[in-house]
């Protein structure tokens, strides 16, 4: 591998984890200023995995080594997942690839340990939020496949940074395929991310919770990985989204641009679906993601009637 | 069979009908069929732990008293039971029975002829459920046909003491509380479920009980009423008009028109800046921000205005026995008057918001129905009773407070779901609002209630707090207390809750709880 490789992979490593606790804190903070609060400022995330770094953690009576290893087995997961989501389309290969089935897995694999650590620990709102967050699963990850898969189709590649490089421009949109592709886009991204109206993330009520629940266990440094690991999904959803399933330009420095304003675009875009969207019924979210992979079908249904090149 | 010890003629009050235990149920029957609304049902003692050996207790016997109000009349049933007539009592458990096709076994054959047994009546009245669980704690009374009769405010350990057991594939139980991640009040709750999908739900409250009824016992009444303020803080006002009417009563007094209108500004005050809560509180359980601040920002708004009206944000130390301790006049009361006007305005704006989003009408319609019989059978009262469409509003009977100006919310179509009682509350706020800008066109003075009757040893106050009908009982010489009973809305309107709870999703419950929104220390007295 060339030295100029790992040099890439670090910058973006070392990118992703410093950015990524911003993109919650800004939508937080817009929030609150919809709400009419003045609220926390956008760097309020950092304030807190500071504080939780700082202290100690707890094992509940009779969990064991799996609750004890969910947290770096998430946040390791989602590190490899920042760096196989290339920030632009001219980066090196990283040691890890950047193939979107690499992506898919890794994100699987952390909802799967903490899904195991709810289950080590027997309480009954983490079990509650675990078997929710898991049925859900079964339809986002095949969403998030499926959609991934139909953007590719043109492109004849599952590698993320030829992605970007083929779907940069206004060439497709023309066409059925790249709409559908970012509606149904757009459902994994409040899906994954465990935002409203799906889920609720500043709730307080146990019996609610979804994404929450496997967390309350947690305390301390433990807690400190798992936030920033929910704020690297944000990270990667929106770099998907910005470079992949948006118009965009095609060179370093635009794609850099790009994300520069449309990762906060977004932010602000959720914050506004969160303070308009009340939380859904939780058996209508079925039915919401159902919406979603049939708009995806639709895309393919498009793709091989006719827009063939 | 009755014998009416006072009824002053132009004091519509309480008349107290003795009664015996074998008469006990006929005598409910009949008050349940000339329409009587059921208030509450106690022991008068002496209580449990004071009788400490057994043989003592069974020689002095107890009382039980039952509350039914007849429009703005009160009828006390009263039953003494006795050790000499134990055969008679026997009897009436035995049949009583096997009629309720409940297993005869362990609570009948506990009729062993002491005076502390008398016949159950929540076959016939399930809303006095409770109150026979709480006698049974508290005063060790037992009831005849109360089958299985659980704990309610005693803890025991074992779980099947005081859940109601739930069997099949798949079914399971959820407990949540009595500590929760959110600051809340200390309940437990346990959800027999399937899936996401509940069941039943038993309630497991009464967590911090103070014993404030027996601390009032033998105190002045000065300091009953300073007591019965500590009940709860968001009722206060409610509870402790209910114990100065009482009084009132007992004493012979009758308020004069200035004490009138004042005591109802402070209690229709208190309704506004519960009811903002409350909508504010429903859109918090479905995770609707903007509601819940713009509903938390204009109750904030309504407490600084009652602070500074009365130097007190929930209103603590502005009721007191016979004379009036809030006089409102000239600049400031035009200013009350016109900040009331624009929280009114604020408030109708912010419920617009909530009322025409179609994800909040999503959540809130369908979600926790409490149909009008299961509202009726359980005596649930206020706000929820009436998004049931049950007539249960008070205020319109009510010749103590002065609510001749009072126009009735506008119907909101009673479907008994969260969105009823949501709008029910929208409703009543701009009732209240009217009608606190009708009262407020005059000054409030210095104000005074006058002898009309000579006193009664019974007095019952019955107030529309926002919650719903507050009862306070006060059982009194004159000058000391000898048995205070308070029962509040939220204590008749738990049960209420359990019923519209099951069928409904279990991440649906924090909505379907605050639809309702009751307090536990209201309860827990």
């Amino acid at each position: 591998m060339m030295p100029d490789a790992w040099v890439s992979t670090l910058v973006e490593l070392a990118a992703g984890t410093v950015a990524a606790p911003l993109l919650p804190g800004i939508i937080q903070a817009v929030k609150a200023r919809l709400q009419g609060r003045p609220g926390p400022s956008p760097l309020q995330p950092y304030r807190e995995l500071n504080r939780l770094w700082h202290k100690s953690t707890v094992d509940p009576d009779g969990s064991g080594v799996v609750y004890r290893l969910a947290p770096p087995i998430v946040t390791v997961s989602l590190l490899a997942a920042v760096v196989v989501v290339p920030a632009t389309s001219f980066e090196e290969v990283s040691p890890l690839g950047h193939d979107v089935l690499v992506l898919v897995g890794l994100l699987a694999l952390a909802r799967f340990s903490l899904a195991l650590a709810a289950w080590d620990t027997g309480s009954g709102f983490a079990l509650m939020g675990a078997s929710r967050d898991l049925t859900f699963a079964a339809l986002v990850e095949g969403m998030l496949l499926a959609v991934l898969v139909l953007v590719a189709l043109p492109s004849h590649s599952t590698d993320l940074g030829t992605l970007m490089a083929t779907t940069s421009g206004l060439a497709g949109w023309g066409g059925a395929l790249r709409w559908c592709a970012l509606g149904a886009f757009g459902l994994v991204v409040l899906a994954e991310t465990g935002r409203q109206p799906i889920d609720n993330p500043d709730t307080h009520l146990e019996l609610t919770m979804i994404h929450e629940g496997p967390l309350l266990e947690y305390a301390g440094r433990d807690l400190a990985m798992l936030q920033w690991s929910a704020a690297a999904r944000h990270w990667i959803m929106f770099v998907l989204t910005v470079e992949i399933f948006l118009p965009h330009a095609h060179g370093m420095i635009p794609q850099l641009l790009s994300e520069l304003v449309g990762l906060p675009l977004w932010c602000v875009l959720l914050a506004v679906i969160e303070t308009w969207q009340a939380k859904m019924r939780l058996l209508a979210v079925p039915r919401l993601l159902g919406a979603g992979t049939a708009i995806a079908l639709a895309g393919f249904v498009t793709w091989f009637i006719g827009a063939r090149p | 069979m009755g014998l009416v010890t006072k009824s002053a003629p132009q004091n519509p009050g309480t008349t107290l009908v003795q009664t015996t235990p074998s008469s006990w149920r006929e005598a409910h029957d009949s008050a349940i069929h000339s329409g009587g609304r059921f208030r509450g049902l106690y022991a008068v003692g002496p209580d449990e732990a004071r009788c400490s050996d057994r043989a003592g207790r069974d020689e002095t016997g107890t009382t039980i008293r039952s509350v039914f109000s007849f429009g703005d009349q009160v009828k006390v049933l009263s039953a003494r039971a006795v050790p000499g007539r134990s055969g008679e009592l026997r009897g009436a458990g035995a049949s009583l029975a096997g009629a309720s096709a409940a297993p005869a076994g362990a609570s009948v054959t506990g009729a062993s002829g002491s005076g502390w047994t008398f016949p159950s009546i929540v076959d016939i009245l399930p809303a006095a459920a409770w109150d026979e669980r709480e006698a049974h704690d508290l005063y060790g009374v037992d009831f005849a046909g109360h089958v299985p009769m659980r704990p309610l405010i005693s803890h025991s350990d074992c779980l099947k003491s005081w859940t109601v057991p739930v069997v099949g594939a798949g079914t399971h139980q959820v407990a949540v509380g009595p500590i929760h991640a959110g600051v809340i009040e200390s309940g437990h709750f346990r959800f027999h479920v399937v899936g996401e999908r509940v069941l039943h739900l038993d309630l497991r409250l009464f967590y911090n009980h103070r014993g404030l009824e027996r601390a009032a016992v033998g105190a002045p009444l000065d300091t009953g009423l300073a007591i019965v303020q500590r009940a709860c803080g968001a009722c206060a006002v409610s509870n402790t008009l209910a114990f100065a009417q009482a009084c009132e009563e007992v004493l012979g007094l009758w308020p004069d028109a200035a004490l009138k209108t004042q005591r109802t500004v402070l209690v229709e005050l208190e309704r506004l800046y519960n009811h903002l809560n409350d909508i504010g509180a429903i859109c918090a359980g479905i995770g609707f921000a903007p509601g819940t601040m713009a509903f938390a920002a204009l109750k904030e708004r309504a407490q600084r205005l009652i602070g500074r009206l009365t130097g007190h944000r929930f209103m603590f130390g502005t009721i007191q026995i016979a004379k009036g301790a809030f006089c409102l006049a000239g600049g400031e009361r035009r200013e009350a008057r016109q900040e009331l006007r624009s929280i009114g305005e604020d408030s109708m704006r912010s419920w617009r918001e909530v009322l025409f989003n179609t994800s909040v009408q999503n959540r809130v319609t369908a979600v926790g129905v409490l149909d009008a019989s299961s509202a009726a059978r359980f005596g649930t009262v206020g706000p929820a009773a009436r998004a049931s469409g049950i007539p249960a509003d008070t205020r319109s009977e009510s010749p103590r407070l002065d609510y001749r100006e009072l126009q009735p919310p506008s119907p909101v179509d009673p479907t008994g779901d969260v969105a009823a009682r949501m709008a029910l509350r929208a409703a009543e706020l701009e009732t209240t609002l009217a009608l606190l800008d009708t009262l407020l066109r005059c000054d409030l003075h210095d104000a005074t209630a006058g002898a009309v009757a000579e006193g009664s040893p019974v007095g019952v106050g019955v107030v529309e707090g926002p919650r719903g009908a507050t009862t306070c009982i006060v059982e009194s010489d004159g000058t000391t207390i000898q048995r205070l009973h308070l029962r509040t809305a939220s204590y008749a309107n738990w049960p209420a809750v359990a019923h519209a709870t099951a069928g409904n999703l279990l991440p649906d419950f924090p909505l379907v709880n605050k639809s309702f929104e009751l307090c536990y220390a209201c309860s827990d007295r």
